[in-house]
């Protein structure tokens, strides 16, 4: 019964989009409970969804639109994990912003594009083809570009707003080669006739794409998977298109939970996951992915270490944690095939509950402090103890803190969702190292893991303990702010105990879809216990570093963070990545060098030389005779019909009539 | 149906005339809004009883002229035609609305612009070639006076440049015209001006070289009016001293008649050149050059007005490009590239508009934070500069997705070539959104005022139009297809692609 009305899961909240746009102004808190409303409708449907189908139904609708594409529908396991998980974390950000943003004058205009931002997502999930998940994955960018420039005021944020499109659009163009060549292949495919589509399907649906892959060639395959990660790695901030998530934090808050937990960055990693059985018949795009993952996760976390603005470490954890996402699709998906999706997909949902907790928490600070920079807070714990508690929970999840008990023979372990979830993909890390020798990326993903617990416990401590350093009187937020905390936490502490169901739904996928992928048995030998303890172990070992740091304050830093410093200075300018994308290609190679030199040759040769110069003396002379005959209106007029039929009697005397 | 077409075409020339002898600006406005929206009506009923499934001339009308050289008043719409004269009686009355406030010598004004109308609904329906011609002169003229009694401070420049540039390329056109002539008389024994009777014999033609000759002479006059790159340096001029009004039709409809000319007569002839291999790749270089160059010349301008005339040469490249590529798909998909062009470009221009006129200089330098004071035409201009950077759910992108996509099966490099524009697109519409209307606002433009209501309406029908057609392209992709499946097919026929 839900199922048949899956399309409402997107339009409902693209109907509060248009609804709130142009009546929210007369509405309640600038008509926040339509998109509410909406976004709740929608969570609902998918759940009830996911009642129905579970365990091994899928919902497939489809619509003939133009030139042999089509509109439809696919929720299968994978989508209907996401849709759940989207709207959910997606309704309780709303909520939450009704407080945040309640003195904020634009608020229409922020619930409306909130809303159409949360639409967008859900409709690249449940696209059922690649291009419809193109246009959504599009309209997803532009919200994004709406959004982060929300305060259009404000330069820096124009700036931003324009980056984050820009640098999308780079992994955009890539992403849309790829389906560029991929329709050239299933169309030279299905012409060869060595496989005809099936009656009622179309040539860009998912599932004529993974029943065409035998028929492609190897090297094309490759190809087109390497154009669709690059579309990933623009919108999931992958090295080295990461540039443009951290300087995303201009938006509200609110607007980076969304971007970094529900709608914007999770949908790289889901479109691999999406198109997985095509990378799985591509091993060298999985090593690409596994590869670039694992750097992007250390990489990222290295600058996640000394940045000073609340929100900007957290934009470096979630930059890292999407490299551990793609690590998983790639390093778990060459050691263990289609599995890499549960397990990737399971830490796409867990971090989306801690991420999503820690942006509100974060929220929640900025508003009672009034600054991003942790430098100027401290001795928080105190005034916001609910804000602090959930804090410390999301900050245990990132960390992946728990006991692996069930290692000893107990039949569960316990630990908080991240544990679960992280360590999993370590491990496929680490089952792929054993199977090739290449131990690199699990190297990665270790050292990321260290790093991961000390930046977040260094922002836990700095922000919540030791004396206040702002004169600033801090208090709780409101009810309508800690309660989506709470929810939240319960979340991130809990979440992780669905892990074994979780699996095995979401492995099925494929399956389901009548997909035969490669399968790799990698699991047999249980991986030593030194190795299921590591990433615990360098958890805890980055939480004491930071507590003896920033806590007991046993070691005084400053020495270290000086602009003589050359790793700092490499680190606090972000590896001049900034410099480089704005300033060196953007404005000094393409405006200056390419374009102005381009301005150069069409308006001095091209226009000036050519046609002014050389033609253009002539014609000039000839058009001041012209305009000599045109004097009047309806006089010219006539006069050039004259001229011309005068020029054709010419012309036809000449042509010997 | 007998008659709509003629009728279509009269009656905004009638009202011309009334326009021009109304004593007020309400009756010249009000005449002109009339006689144009009477058009559309028109226009509306044949597009509505088309048959987007016959690649056919349909509600063809036939009225002899001068019967001793065979000219004919000969008229009729196929799936090439149909949609640019759908655009065409949209984007008049639009037009009009949009220069409701307009004071100076307003009957002229309006009449001028009906005049265009009747131009260019003249070209897109003519069969005859002769007429066809004539209606292609026709259309110039407006524009000269529109452009040299309304145009800024260098109209003068600009309107010479204008005329004589794109009336060279008419006469190079008409000879080879005349060649064509000609030539089926020498053939057949009796003279015709029938377009297809014109087409068809060029096959016979004996030397390649005079084919060719005649190919390049067609293919001169249709470019430059698009313009493609080299030949479009008079495009920024004109545009940047055009009025408004006269930029939006000059962008949205005379630029058309280039790439209908592409359709209606470049591509029946290519088969039968003397090289057309080489003369398929002559035109998906300028296509080509076309998006690379009039992106990054977009990339490099101050003046807001003139970086979208430089985007308009960089998206009639995709039409170009599609065309070269002779794919059903990619044609249609280039003919889709006109028609949303035509919408998309409108929105454009009249934002410039609105901008010089509420905050008195259109350098982006210059602005600021403009979104301050205007918020409602900054939401319409940002609107337009998202179709126009290709956003999924507006036509541009349909348009170019397809052109794209199966460009890639005759013309890979090229596609590749294009792709990477795509990302140069985005950055000068987002750059120059940036600079010019987001930020602080420059308080040096001092008090402005925001758009005016019958601009705001104008420009919002245009948004939702382009979004309509960005949703549901059917109606007008469907019998652009059809035209272009005969169009390929017969061009195959003679192997120049496999």
């Amino acid at each position: 019964m839900f199922g048949d009305y899956a399309a409402l899961i997107v339009l409902l909240p693209v109907l509060a989009f248009v609804l709130t746009l142009f009546l929210g102004k007369k509405l309640y808190s600038g008509g926040a409970l339509l998109p509410i409303a909406a976004i709740a409708g929608s969570f609902i449907i998918s759940f009830g969804t996911f009642l129905e189908i579970y365990p091994d139904k899928t919902i497939q609708q489809s619509l003939s639109w133009f030139a042999g594409m089509n509109i439809g529908i696919l929720i299968d396991p994978l989508a209907v994990v996401m849709l759940m998980m989207v709207s959910f974390v997606s309704l309780l950000i709303h909520i939450y912003a009704v407080g945040y943003m309640a003195h904020d004058p634009a608020k229409p205009r922020y619930f409306a594009e909130t809303s159409l931002f949360t639409a967008a997502m859900l409709g690249v999930i449940l696209s059922d083809n690649i291009l419809q998940f193109f246009i959504a994955w599009e309209l997803v960018g532009l919200c994004s570009y709406l959004l982060i420039g929300f305060w259009y005021h404000k330069p820096s944020a124009a700036a931003a707003a324009k980056k984050a499109f820009l640098v999308t659009r780079v992994g955009d163009v890539l992403f849309l080669a790829g389906i560029v060549l991929l329709y050239f292949n299933m169309s030279e495919v299905v012409s060869s006739r060595a496989f005809s589509l099936e009656p009622g399907s179309f040539i860009l649906q998912f599932k004529s794409m993974f029943a065409a892959i035998p028929h492609i060639p190897p090297g094309q395959l490759t190809l087109i998977t390497l154009l669709f990660f690059g579309g990933a790695v623009g919108k999931s901030g992958q090295f080295p298109l990461h540039g443009w998530l951290p300087d995303a934090m201009e938006g509200p808050t609110t607007v980076s939970a969304l971007i970094h937990a529900a709608t914007m960055v999770t949908a790289g990693v889901y479109l691999v996951a999406r198109t997985f059985p095509m990378f799985v018949a591509a091993p060298n795009s999985l090593l690409v992915v596994a590869y670039i993952g694992g750097f992007t996760a250390l990489f990222a976390a290295t600058m996640g270490l000394v940045m000073n603005d609340i929100k900007r470490v957290l934009a470096y954890s979630t930059v890292s944690q999407l490299g551990y996402m793609m690590l998983g699709l790639g390093a778990a998906g060459m050691a263990i095939g289609a599995g890499a999706v549960g397990i990737s997909m399971f830490h796409l949902i867990s971090h989306a509950f801690f991420k999503a907790l820690m942006f509100l928490c974060a929220g929640s600070v900025i508003h009672a402090v009034g600054t991003n920079d942790i430098r100027e807070m401290g001795g928080l714990f105190g005034k916001m103890k609910i804000t602090a508690i959930t804090m410390i929970i999301a900050a245990l999840a990132l960390a992946g803190i728990g006991i692996p008990l069930v290692n000893f023979g107990i039949p569960f372990s316990i630990g908080t969702s991240g544990f679960f979830s992280k360590d999993a993909i370590i491990e496929g890390a680490f089952a792929y190292g054993e199977q090739t020798g290449d131990l690199i990326p699990y190297v990665f993903a270790i050292l990321a893991a260290l790093l991961t617990s000390i930046y977040i416990f260094r922002l836990w401590f700095m922000t919540f303990t030791g004396t206040p350093r702002s004169e600033r009187h801090a208090h709780e937020s409101p009810n309508v702010m800690t309660r989506p905390l709470i929810i939240l936490a319960v979340f991130a502490l809990f979440f992780g105990y669905t892990q074994s169901g979780f699996y095995g739904y979401v492995d099925k996928n494929f399956e389901l879809m009548g997909v035969e992928m490669a399968v790799h048995e990698g699991e047999a030998v249980p991986p030593s216990i030194i190795i299921v303890f590591m990433p615990v172990i360098v958890g805890v070992l980055g939480f004491l570093i930071s507590y003896y740091i920033y806590y007991q304050r046993k070691l005084d830093v400053s020495k270290f963070i000086t602009s003589e410093n050359p790793v700092y200075k490499l680190l606090i300018n972000r590896y001049y990545e900034p410099k480089l994308a704005s300033d060196i290609i953007g404005v000094k190679l393409t405006h200056n060098v390419v374009a102005q030199s381009g301005e150069f040759v069409d308006r001095k040769i091209i226009d000036g030389l050519i046609i002014d110069n050389i033609i253009g003396r002539t014609a000039f002379k000839l058009g001041e005779v012209m305009r000599r005959l045109q004097t009047g209106v309806v006089q010219n007029y006539a006069a050039v019909i004259i001229l011309g039929i005068g020029l054709l009697v010419i012309l036809l005397m000449l042509g010997g009539v | 149906m007998a008659g709509f077409i003629s009728l279509m075409i009269l009656i905004p020339l009638i009202g011309a005339i009334i326009t021009f002898l109304t004593r007020t600006r309400e009756q010249a406005r009000a005449v002109a809004f009339l006689t144009s929206g009477i058009s559309l009506v028109i226009s509306l009923v044949l597009f509505m009883r088309f048959d987007s499934s016959s690649s056919q001339v349909q509600f063809q009308e036939l009225y002899p002229w001068i019967s001793s050289l065979g000219i004919n008043l000969k008229f009729g719409l196929d799936g090439i035609g149909m949609p640019l004269v759908l655009l065409s009686t949209i984007v008049i009355p639009l037009t009009i609305i949009f220069a409701w406030g307009e004071t100076k010598q307003a009957n002229q004004f309006y009449g001028l612009i009906l005049l265009e109308l009747v131009g260019v609904l003249g070209v897109f329906t003519s069969l005859d070639f002769f007429v066809f011609y004539i209606f292609w002169e026709i259309v110039l003229i407006p524009m000269y006076f529109l452009i040299s009694i309304w145009g800024g401070p260098r109209k003068d420049y600009a309107a010479i440049k204008f005329f004589i540039y794109t009336h060279v390329a008419s006469l190079v056109m008409l000879l080879a015209i005349f060649s064509l002539f000609f030539n089926a008389w020498q053939l057949t024994g009796t003279p015709s001006f029938d377009m297809f009777t014109l087409l068809k014999n060029y096959q016979v033609i004996d030397s390649p070289l005079l084919k060719d000759a005649i190919f390049l002479a067609l293919l001169f006059g249709f470019i430059v009016k698009m313009p493609a790159v080299p030949f479009h340096t008079w495009l920024p001029d004109a545009h940047v001293e055009a009025p408004t009004a006269g930029s939006v039709i000059l962008a949205a409809l005379l630029l058309k008649m280039g790439g209908y000319g592409l359709f209606r007569v470049i591509l029946p002839l290519l088969p039968y050149s003397g090289s057309p291999g080489y003369l398929v790749t002559l035109m998906a270089i300028i296509g080509v050059v076309s998006i690379l160059y009039g992106t990054f010349l977009a990339l490099a301008q101050r003046d807001l007005k003139k970086m979208v005339a430089y985007s308009s040469i960089s998206h009639m490249g995709y039409v170009t490009l599609g065309a070269a590529a002779l794919i059903p798909l990619s044609v249609s998909g280039a003919m889709y590239q006109q028609f949303s062009h035509g919408l998309i470009t409108c929105v454009l221009f009249m934002s410039c508009g609105v901008i010089q006129h509420g905050a008195g200089t259109r350098i982006i330098g210059d602005l600021g934070g403009i979104a301050k004071h205007m918020p409602k035409l900054a939401f319409l201009m940002l609107a337009g500069f998202l179709a126009s950077l290709g956003l999924p759910g507006m036509s541009g992108f349909i348009a170019e997705f397809l052109i794209l996509i199966n460009s890639y099966f005759t013309l890979p490099t090229f596609v590749i070539l294009a792709l990477f524009g795509i990302v140069f697109t985005a950055g000068y519409h987002l750059w120059a959104m940036q600079r010019a209307v987001f930020g602080t606002y420059n308080e040096k433009l001092g008090h402005i005022h925001d758009i005016a209501t019958y601009e705001m309406v104008s420009m919002a029908i245009l948004v939702l139009l382009v979004i309509y057609f960005g949703l549901n392209p059917n109606p007008v992709l469907n019998m652009m297809t059809t035209n272009a499946k005969q169009l390929v097919e017969f061009v195959s026929l003679k192997g120049v692609i496999t």
